[in-house]
């Protein structure tokens, strides 16, 4: 393993984070954009900090301490069990930067993947109530399922346990992206849509405020998302320099196919192209891609891609028209669908010695574990905080913004801002 | 309904996670993990179908 390389993927990855910010803030109403790029920021330092006290001794790594469960005489590992508060690394950073580099890896991936919730949340999530949500996404969540899937936790020990390939997910579709998409999920399922998104039971559209920042947003994700996707290929799956030059491949053609197929899609449907929904492709693209990024073929992440850029479009549609979920930012189809495709994917695609239907099977087994297992601790335990620390702002503040209501004062002061945006429709 | 859908969930993972102690075969491994995915799925269309439904109860 290069450590020099694997440092430099590693500080790639707020770039992605970036990307994120940039996207969300721009797909929200700009009487809010203040409020959605401090919170980014909030989530990122509050993540950072739980992560390593708390995070990554749950999260562990391969072959590091673990708790172990004998289920019918099988031993499943099923959480860290490396030292709280950092301890582990304050003297062993030089002689073993192995786990010193995952938990830099973990510790720039938990505050990209917290920022998910944020999207679907935007224009009236509270501050203090992202900041709650954050420390269960960095001390709870991701460590939970990072274990199981990069810490060499029970998904990644199906081989020797039942005979089964491991559950695999090289660039954190699942880790980061699908848990973000969960949770991305249930704070929208607990927030509501925004006042005036829907009226005699038809939504309204509420345009982005700044598109351009959104695609700008696009080409720093793709940075950041490279430099994920390698640094966790050269960490987790041994992955030599060609693999980390296919990963770098793989990562454009799969943003490509995928803003492409929703240009495609969008010009059929709407007979013009939609900026925000081929935004949307492009990261679904590199979410879809994610889940095998290095082991796959450039052809196979094109396919990939295409489907989960057309995919998005479709599925924004029908949770916004179908299910009544306002999702400002796309982040749920975005991340949870194109992540879900995406692992689904790879057990088609992916490289196998065996039997397909038994890699296909292995990453179903994930699945299910996210939606079966994952989904329900992350809606319940938001359930719970939203009774402690209320996530909905009141009526008012819907009305004026969060930038006025939780900051005080807006991101753009010299905007000309029209009378009737604050009355009621 | 939303309680029914969390419970289905969890009882859909626990199809999946039973199949892998107690099934050998891949084809029986694969129905009972693909019937595992359905009922979560349906746990979750419960959970969908009871928020849209207060969604469109004001209205």
């Amino acid at each position: 393993m290069s450590v020099d390389l694997c440092l430099l993927c590693i500080l790639l990855i707020p770039l992605a984070a970036t990307g994120l910010a940039l996207i969300h803030q721009g797909l929200g109403r700009s009487r809010s954009a203040a409020h959605a790029m401090l919170a980014t920021l909030c989530s990122l330092a509050i993540t950072a900090i739980v992560f390593v006290l708390i995070g990554s001794a749950w999260m562990g790594f391969p072959t590091g301490l673990a708790h172990i469960v004998h289920v019918r005489h099988a031993p499943l590992d099923w959480l860290g069990a490396e030292p709280f508060f950092g301890l582990g690394l304050r003297f062993g950073v030089l002689h073993r930067p192995y786990a010193a580099l995952v938990v830099a890896l973990g510790l720039f991936a938990v505050g990209m993947a917290s920022l998910i919730p944020i999207s679907s949340g935007s224009d009236r999530w509270r501050l203090a109530a992202i900041c709650a949500a954050s420390v269960l996404f960095a001390g709870l969540y991701f460590p939970l399922f990072g274990h199981w899937v990069w810490g060499g936790g029970w998904l990644a020990q199906l081989t020797p346990l039942f005979g089964l390939p491991a559950f695999t997910d090289v660039g954190g579709a699942g880790v980061l992206q699908v848990v973000g998409g969960l949770a991305a999920l249930s704070v929208a399922w607990i927030l509501g849509p925004r006042q005036g998104k829907y009226a005699d039971g038809i939504a309204a559209a509420i345009p982005g405020h700044n598109i351009v920042q959104v695609l700008f947003g696009c080409i720093f994700a793709l940075m950041g998302w490279i430099g994920l996707e390698a640094a966790a290929g050269i960490l987790f799956h041994h992955a030599d320099f060609s693999q980390v030059v296919l990963t770098v491949i793989n990562a454009v053609l799969a943003a490509s196919s995928g803003c492409l197929a929703a240009v495609l899609t969008t010009q059929i449907r709407y007979r013009k192209p939609d900026a925000s929904l081929s935004a949307n492709g492009w990261i679904a693209g590199l979410v879809a891609g994610s889940a095998g990024c290095g082991l796959l073929s450039p052809l196979a992440t094109i396919v990939i891609g295409l489907v989960a850029g057309a995919l998005v479009t479709l599925l924004v549609e029908a949770l916004e028209l179908r299910l009544f979920i306002d999702d400002p930012g796309g982040a749920i189809s975005v991340h949870l669908g194109a992540g879900l495709w995406g692992l689904l994917a790879f057990g088609v695609f992916g490289p196998t010695q065996g039997s397909r239907i038994a890699l296909v099977l292995a990453q179903l087994i994930g699945i299910a574990t996210l939606l079966g297992l994952m989904f329900p601790l992350i809606h319940m335990s938001h359930r719970l905080l939203n009774r402690l620390v209320p996530f909905r702002v009141d009526g008012d503040g819907d009305w004026q913004g969060m930038d006025i209501r939780e900051l005080g004062a807006g991101a753009y002061p010299e905007f000309v801002v029209h009378a009737d945006e604050f009355v009621p429709r | 309904m939303t309680l029914i859908g969390y419970l289905l969930m969890v009882s859909g993972w626990l199809l999946v996670f039973a199949s892998l102690f107690l099934l050998a075969g891949l084809g029986q491994r694969l129905t009972f993990v693909v019937a595992g995915l359905l009922v979560e799925l349906l746990g979750l269309g419960l959970i969908a179908v009871r928020y849209r439904s207060l969604q469109r109860g004001p209205a």
